[in-house]
């Protein structure tokens, strides 16, 4: 077992060195550098020049990637076209991000468990229909629609939640109640995606032979529900959940602006208006080690299931 | 040698006019908004960037929904606003579906192939779509649209080569292309003359669940501001332009925020309804 999970350590961090590298070829091989875009008009070549070599964009390619690789893991992110330290830029919006992402991962995976549960014991029932038909039509909406019916019912409408969000003196979100309304928005289109999967992962193992010999002798069907069917599909439900965690953080970074949360969509938002592509690549990195982290933990409550066979 | 009972693009048509009622309704609501959306731009009362009322204004005769930040008429704005989205992502659904068609045919018969795209789909699976959007948008500065359709495309393939790919391995292994594979043909007459035909209905359905996504990221890109540049009319960028004045006018934020909803909506509606019936599972023993 302790073997098996090494070697998943290894598979994913190998995976996502890759997507660092994709990451930094296609900054690099996309005409236009973070010299050029911050340039004014009427600088000379000269004046480009001496930013570019300020930035360190005058160094040989190899040289770049090297220093790119090996910054990472020590927590470098690059420099912004700026001139700052991408890892200072994100220091405290990007707990910020993770925060409201948990929040809305958290309540994505208590939800769909409730609604795919309850529709799968009803199976073909009036219920069981609204569920799955709702679940299907939420998944496709787009974050930001999704915000603003809910800042127009729940805060203009009704008053109940605030529209924005103030930032506290820490950075941090003011008070709990602004945290609602921008997780709610992310929660809404994942839990509809879970809930399928929820649902479907349920059936599947309700084939399984034990769960006949649990109903054959006599438990109720809550009990077959929590003891028999669930453990089964739990490393589908995890697995689904995981996925959801990428989802989670790119809408993350939409609904922050919209919300005005002090997070990395903030962050965003000026990298956008001064096309600082290093940003980007920094939060990219940052996403995709957070995103290897939740996929081994799926990967781990799929060996603790299936007791490593596989 | 080929099963393909008849060929070409008049057979799916063919087929789609032989689906049930049921199918039809489902599909209806897409194909009215799209096309609402494509000649929008023709029918729209006003110009979408001259102003026509006071900043913000509420809903009058001439601008039955109001005006825009800048006083610029909603109406004919929504009307405008509705043509890129649909155009860039049915171009995306497009590309997407073809080349995930060919990858997965080609993998099916090499398995190599097969094997580079399933580790791509674990990379990109570290890449939220939104922020590889925002990676390819911000990194090429001069790409405009095209930044956005390549990145969607990129994104979008691996996925679909899973699909595809699952749908043609069992093609594959039929006897009529392990025949004619052992005949010596070639892997492109393999691929276009015996596996592609026979995975009409899967690729329809792909289709559908191809351009739901893209609505999504090319909306999403919009609304982040990577996408149409103001002054252009935009349904993603008019919600986040006018998202200050929702008090004042909340036309110039619903309207849109309503389209590009419906807009999913009814896309995910049309996607589920081409999608092959496995069967919603009943949990038949609880």
């Amino acid at each position: 077992m302790p073997a098996l999970v090494l070697a998943q350590v290894l598979k994913r961090t190998a995976l996502l060195a890759v997507l660092l590298a994709l990451v930094f070829v296609t900054v690099e091989l996309l005409p236009g550098d973070a010299a050029d875009v911050t340039s004014e008009r009427g600088e000379s070549a000269a004046d480009l020049a001496r930013r570019r070599a300020l930035l360190g964009l005058d160094r040989p390619v190899p040289e770049r990637f090297w220093d790119w690789m090996t910054g990472l893991p020590t927590g470098d992110l690059g420099t912004s076209a700026r001139g700052e330290k991408v890892t200072d830029l994100l220091s405290s919006a990007f707990p910020n991000t993770l925060l409201l992402g948990g929040i809305a991962l958290a309540l994505t995976a208590a939800l769909s468990l409730t609604l795919g549960c309850w529709a799968a014991l009803r199976p073909g029932g009036r219920l069981d229909r609204a569920v799955s038909g709702t679940a299907t039509a939420v998944l496709a909406l787009p974050e930001f629609v999704v915000a603003v019916a809910l800042v127009l019912v729940l805060s203009l409408w009704t008053g109940w939640l605030p529209a924005v969000t103030l930032t506290g003196a820490d950075g941090s979100p003011a008070s709990w109640d602004m945290l609602v309304l921008p997780a709610l928005a992310l929660t809404v289109p994942q839990v509809g995606w879970n809930t399928r999967i929820v649902r479907a992962a349920l059936a599947d193992e309700a084939r399984a032979p034990h769960v006949e010999t649990a109903v054959l002798d006599g438990l109720p069907p809550h009990r077959v529900l929590t003891h028999h069917v669930l453990p089964g599909a739990l490393p589908t439900i995890a697995a689904g959940l995981a996925t959801s965690t990428g989802m989670l953080l790119g809408g993350a970074v939409v609904v922050e602006t919209i919300f005005n949360y002090p997070g990395v969509g903030s962050v965003l938002a000026s990298a956008v208006t001064d096309r600082d592509s290093p940003v980007i690549a920094g939060v990219t990195a940052l996403t995709g080690a957070v995103i290897t982290v939740v996929l081994l933990l799926a990967d781990l409550v799929r060996d603790l299931v299936t007791g490593g066979e596989r | 040698m080929r099963p393909a009972r008849g060929e070409g693009p008049e057979r799916a048509v063919s087929a789609a006019l032989r689906a049930p009622l049921g199918t039809l309704v489902k599909v209806l609501p897409a194909l009215l908004l799209v096309t609402l959306a494509l000649v929008g731009p023709w029918i729209a009362p006003h110009a979408i960037d001259t102003p026509v009322t006071a900043p913000y204004a509420a809903p009058v005769g001439d601008a039955p929904l109001g005006g825009d930040q800048l006083g610029r008429d909603v109406l004919s704005r929504l009307l405008a606003g509705g043509r890129e989205l649909v155009l860039s992502s049915l171009l995306v659904a497009v590309l997407v579906t073809g080349t995930a068609a060919v990858l997965g045919a080609v993998g099916a018969v090499r398995p190599w192939v097969g094997r580079l795209v399933e580790r791509t789909a674990d990379v990109l699976m570290l890449l939220p779509a939104v922020l590889g959007i925002l990676l390819v948008t911000l990194s090429w500065p001069g790409g405009g649209r095209l930044a956005v359709v390549a990145a969607a495309v990129v994104l979008g393939v691996p996925y679909a080569v899973r699909l595809a790919g699952g749908a043609a391995a069992p093609i594959a292994a039929t006897g009529y292309v392990e025949a004619a594979a052992a005949g010596g043909e070639r892997l492109r007459y393999l691929v276009v003359r015996e596996i592609l035909p026979n995975l009409r209905s899967t690729l329809l359905a792909l289709f559908g669940l191809r351009f739901v996504a893209a609505v999504y990221l090319v909306a999403t890109a919009g609304f982040l501001q990577v996408g149409p540049q103001p002054p252009a009319a935009d349904w993603a960028l008019m919600i986040r332009e006018n998202s200050a004045g929702i008090l004042l006018n909340p036309w110039a934020v619903v309207a849109p925020s309503a389209a590009v909803g419906l807009l999913a909506l009814s896309v995910n509606l049309a996607a589920s309804a081409l999608a092959p019936q496995t069967g919603r599972k009943a949990v038949t023993v609880l």
